[in-house]
């Protein structure tokens, strides 16, 4: 069983929310830390171990208010991570936005374009 | 070049003989106060200094902060004015705001009184204003004044320039010593020439607020806490401002380097109001060896219409050949994306291995 990986907001990093059990997978609010790489390796470590034995279905949200270009970076190989394991399982990823929040819907569709998976993005 | 490296060049000079410094113009409220002390507070823990410094610094902000909420003419179109400079062995804090002519007198003769009192008398006086002061609403009996005439144990320094037959502004600073020791009056450190230049030169580029000092993640976070504020009600243009102020600033975190033994990153920062639209300057120091290569990625940068740019940040994005904790290689393509403006930069030389370096951006519609 995976443990659940929980990481609650910051002025500058954002809420993370890892469980497998019960389905719930979310990245949200604000990112913007120091060191980018740094604060998103548990989540690849976890992703990464994750891969190796998932459940059937997973359901990944991303509803950042804000992120940095230096995370930009970080959520590609996050996405990525999550288009390796739709290979084994069904994966569902939703980009949520604010409706009026242009900027933040571009920055989903970018993802969308390249990745191959089912990728939805939701205005809310 | 930069749209105005003359008055941008001024600011900086003005500011960069203090160790750390900013200013903040405009509309005090709860929010951007909250932000000025956190950001105070960051920069005191920072600083070694006894805790008993730090306290004091911090309640004459308050007060003074206070001061200028309470008598800040809202409908008035000038903005008030509030600083704190850390330099050699003093800290300074400074504050303007427009008060009527009329009121000049009063106000001088309450300010010569306390600056008239020993540290006994100041306290007795402070005591009486305060029972006094329970009587009438507006906190008229000066008691802001005298707490914060007492916390520096210093005189209250003060002067006014008048703006029209109406109006002038009311200028008082005060200082702190490191080791507290107090400060013969007659000293002539505080010098109201730059103040009044440095204020004229933020009214002219009509600047919101302006750092300079360390630059780390925690003064970033307090900044963008300020600017949050500050720019209340305007949704989009707010983030892309956030947006840029994170690339910039965290640049200088990043890149910058220092000429002195600091434990962090000089640079300046400042934010204003400009015609064209809201423009967004920094300056730090890089390494000589390190300029033409900045100059020919901003300039490189500058050539690419919109398509071009989205492509080239695409292509950035998923390259992971740039991915280590100083570079993402998308700073410089989102701050053209976000600001639909040229980036305007300069290089000035300091010294043989060292420049400092300034980038402004303007967001436009």
């Amino acid at each position: 069983m995976m443990p659940v990986l929980y990481i609650e907001a910051t002025k500058d990093t954002p809420r993370i929310l890892l469980n497998a059990e019960e389905n719930q997978f979310e990245i949200s609010e604000k990112s913007l830390p120091e060191d980018a790489i740094g604060f998103y390796q548990p989540v690849f470590d976890w992703l990464n171990q994750y891969i190796d034995n998932p459940k059937g279905a997973n359901t990944f949200v991303f509803f950042l208010e804000y992120f940095s270009t230096s995370t930009a970076k970080q959520l590609t190989k996050i996405l990525f991570l999550l288009e390796k394991l739709s290979e084994k399982v069904q994966v569902k990823i939703i980009w949520k936005y604010r409706e009026a929040d242009m900027d933040m819907h571009n920055a989903g569709m970018r993802y969308k374009k390249i990745l191959k998976v089912n990728f939805e993005l939701e205005a809310v | 070049m930069l749209e105005n490296e003359e008055t941008t060049y001024n600011i900086i000079d003005l500011l960069h003989s203090s160790k750390m410094s900013y200013f903040y113009r405009g509309q005090l409220t709860q929010n951007i106060t909250d932000g000025i002390l956190a950001l105070t507070e960051t920069n005191l823990s920072k600083a070694q200094e006894p805790v008993k410094v730090k306290k004091r610094v911090y309640t004459i902000l308050v007060e003074g902060l206070q001061n200028i909420t309470r008598h800040q003419d809202l409908k008035n179109e000038r903005k008030s004015f509030f600083g704190i400079e850390q330099s050699g062995d003093f800290y300074f804090i400074t504050m303007a705001n427009t008060i009527g002519n009329a009121k000049i007198d009063e106000l001088s003769m309450q300010l010569d009184k306390i600056n008239s009192l020993e540290k006994n008398e100041l306290k007795e006086f402070y005591k009486r204003a305060l029972m006094e002061n329970e009587l009438s609403e507006k906190g008229g009996a000066g008691l802001g004044l005298i707490e914060m005439a007492r916390k520096s144990g210093n005189k209250l320094q003060y002067s006014f320039k008048q703006l029209n037959d109406k109006v002038s502004y009311f200028y008082l600073r005060t200082y702190i010593k490191h080791n507290l020791d107090d400060v013969s009056s007659e000293t002539n450190h505080l010098e109201f020439d730059n103040i009044f230049r440095l204020h004229q030169q933020l009214d002219e580029e009509n600047v919101l607020i302006v750092f300079n000092g360390i630059f780390n993640q925690e003064s970033l976070i307090n900044l963008l806490s300020i600017i949050e504020s500050q720019m209340a009600g305007q949704p989009t243009l707010k983030k892309r401002v956030f947006n840029i102020m994170v690339e910039l600033l965290q640049n200088i975190v990043k890149h910058g380097v220092t000429p002195f033994n600091d434990d962090g990153n000089p640079g300046i920062f400042y934010i204003s109001d400009s015609p064209n639209g809201y423009k967004l300057c920094t300056g730090n120091y890089i390494a000589n060896e390190n300029i033409a290569n900045l100059k020919e990625k901003i300039e490189d940068v500058n050539k690419l219409n919109k398509k071009e740019l989205n492509d080239f940040y695409d292509k950035r994005l998923f390259n992971f050949q740039i991915d280590n904790s100083k570079e993402s290689g998308l700073g410089l393509i989102e701050l053209r994306l976000k600001s639909n403006s040229q980036l305007k930069h300069s290089f000035k030389g300091t010294s043989e291995k060292i420049s400092f370096f300034t980038i402004e951006v303007t967001i436009q519609e």
